[in-house]
């Protein structure tokens, strides 16, 4: 039971529906749909419960649509929720006081609040003003941020001419300059190079370990969250479907592990020793990965050594990204975990 | 409680000048486009007074007022258009393509009136070179017609209370746009209303000036100050106008608040 006096986020059957316009294409689906309206009305967040407290860093993790940026957009109080209780920082954030916006952030990977045609540095004075840093936190927070992003000498240049790693940093400084307490990272990592996802991930955690803020972040990349993140949520169609420690979330597909064998001549791939294990071979057969219930591990990893010439194996924990494919292609397995916690 | 009042203004005196410095910086990054805007405007100014000198070329008396009447009511016009374009113009575009965009999440977000972080973010330098030809111009006819010292005290007030009306009809007609999205309609009716409102309310008869008084009160803008200019038995329309500001002021704050409870973003 976390405790409920330090929570920053608190949301109970949180939910938000979206209405929309079902159009036929073409010029007749066109004056069709003018005159007569044919609402769809989708539920992005369906009685969604959360507790977050000071200094956590949480992933939300979910396929697209699944509604993580539904959730952001409330927590920030840039939309309202339809329905359920929600609590940032003590605030009812679609209230918008003052103070509340005051202390949050938010960084949307793809979408920019700085302006394009001018360097960076007009919009951190701008910004400066609209939360009233004082000067020299201001220059202070420019100076240590810029030096760890690596982007001291970028600082007045237009921004319409940066590139897109550079712009993103960008960003994060013009986000974290009124030193929020709590941040709400939208996939700030997308579509950047590795060396620079490596940056900004470096970034944030010295950013957290020096300020212990609460974080949440959304990624489609599993480094991110493996790098950043020692709770996960995740959320399946506006619903969520796990919320625990990172170390624990293979567990949810039972106590299985990955064990990977390199042969020197490839094997029949429907090998009776090798089928039933979810196998995931390379291109040319010649290795694979099975994932194998944990009380099954040694007996059949014998067997295979007995009947195959296996050069090399290996066994380790599943990886975040094999459990995540696994439920984006059976989300099924969730629902019928949550039925037999309930029953139990 | 004054000096809250008054540390809150210089806040958002701060971050005008911030928006102002910001927008000269980009407005003047294109050259050509900025002096294309300032021959625009002027363009815009000689073809307006030329169209009514020509009138009165052919015509005495146009409703109760001769032609330096018309042309101060005129270049009264042209001068809140002038600071209209300085201070709101852009912005009113913006705001339609931030909506459609999903751009408006950052605005919402700034610890600031939304209307002020909305409306006041572009400031349009190009229109500023243009003021003191607007002002002269309204010097003049002020002269023509014999403003009293008093007058000219007024005038400033007018000018600030007319612009004022004006855009709190614009801010309420441009909240339609969180319902509707595609703002360009709202921006080309709003546009006109501008149009309507550059001709004394004595042109329009019957419904649609009880219309254009009461229900959007556009005529009231140059018509109210500038009737009781010329004539201070006139001043019902002034007083007329005070109330329609602050009446509308009143259901600006109302429905923006709506508006923004319905803003639905768009996604990422």
């Amino acid at each position: 039971m976390r405790n409920m006096t330090t929570a920053l986020i608190k949301t109970h059957n949180l939910r938000k529906q979206f209405i929309s316009y079902k159009k036929s294409p073409g010029i007749m689906g066109s004056f069709t749909s003018f005159f007569k309206r044919n609402p769809v009305t989708k539920d992005a967040v369906k009685g969604f419960d959360l507790e977050v407290k000071k200094g956590e860093i949480v992933g939300l993790l979910g396929p697209n649509g699944a509604g993580k940026t539904t959730l952001m957009k409330m927590f920030t109080g840039i939309i309202v929720p339809t329905d359920g209780e929600l609590k940032i920082l003590g605030s009812n954030p679609w209230e918008r006081d003052k103070n509340f916006r005051k202390r949050i952030a938010l960084v949307m990977g793809q979408k920019s609040q700085l302006w394009w045609d001018i360097p960076a540095m007009d919009s951190f004075l701008l910004l400066q003003k609209y939360y009233e840093v004082p000067q020299a936190a201001f220059e202070a927070r420019i100076e240590k941020m810029s030096e760890l992003l690596g982007v001291k000498d970028l600082l007045h240049i237009h921004v319409r001419k940066l590139s897109l790693g550079e712009r993103m940093k960008m960003e994060l400084m013009a986000s974290l300059l009124h030193n929020p307490e709590v941040i709400f990272l939208d996939e700030p990592t997308i579509g950047l190079d590795l060396v620079a996802q490596e940056n900004i991930r470096n970034f944030i955690k010295e950013y957290h370990r020096e300020n212990d803020c609460c974080i949440i972040i959304t990624s489609h990349y599993m480094q991110d969250v493996q790098a950043l993140c020692d709770r996960l949520v995740l959320i399946f169609d506006g619903e969520k479907g796990y919320d625990g420690p990172l170390d624990n979330f293979e567990d949810i597909l039972g106590s299985e592990k990955s064990v990977s064998f390199s042969f020197k001549n490839a094997p029949q791939k429907d090998h009776p020793l090798l089928s039933g294990y979810d196998a995931s071979w390379n291109e040319e057969g010649t290795s694979v990965e099975l994932r194998v219930p944990e009380e099954e591990l040694c007996s059949l990893s014998a067997k295979i050594l007995n009947a195959l010439e296996v050069d090399d194996f290996a066994t380790e924990k599943l990886p975040i990204e094999r459990v995540m494919k696994e439920l984006m292609n059976n989300p099924e397995i969730l629902r019928q975990k949550r039925e037999a916690q309930a029953n139990v | 409680m004054e000096t809250t009042f008054t540390s809150r203004l210089g806040h958002y005196w701060d971050v005008y000048k911030k928006f102002v410095s910001t927008s000269v910086s980009v407005e003047t990054s294109f050259r050509t486009s900025f002096i294309l805007l300032i021959f625009m405007d002027l363009f815009f100014f000689f073809s307006s007074v030329g169209s009514v000198s020509f009138i009165y070329d052919h015509v005495v008396q146009i409703g109760p007022w001769q032609k330096n009447e018309l042309l101060f009511f005129l270049t009264f016009m042209l001068m809140i258009d002038n600071l209209h374009m300085m201070i709101f113009s852009q912005s009113f575009w913006e705001f339609s393509f931030n909506i459609r965009t999903g751009q408006l999440d950052y605005v919402i977000l700034k610890p600031m009136n939304t209307i002020f972080s909305v409306f006041f973010r572009h400031f349009r330098a190009s229109s500023l070179f243009n003021t003191p030809l607007f002002l002269g111009y309204l010097i003049y006819y002020g002269i023509q017609v014999g403003l009293s010292p008093f007058d000219w005290l007024m005038v400033p007030f007018f000018v600030a209370l007319s612009l004022a009306l004006l855009v709190v009809v614009e801010f309420i007609l441009s909240t339609s746009m969180f319902w509707l999205t595609d703002g360009v309609g709202i921006n080309f009716l709003r546009m006109q209303m501008q149009q309507l409102a550059r001709w004394p309310n004595f042109i329009y008869q019957g419904a649609i000036r009880k219309f254009l008084t009461v229900f959007i009160p556009i005529l009231l803008i140059g018509s109210g100050p500038v009737h009781f200019l010329l004539d201070k038995s006139a001043w019902q329309l002034l007083a007329t106008m005070v109330v329609a500001l602050f009446a509308f002021t009143g259901i600006l704050l109302f429905i923006w608040k709506i508006g923004l409870r319905r803003y639905d973003s768009a996604s990422s």
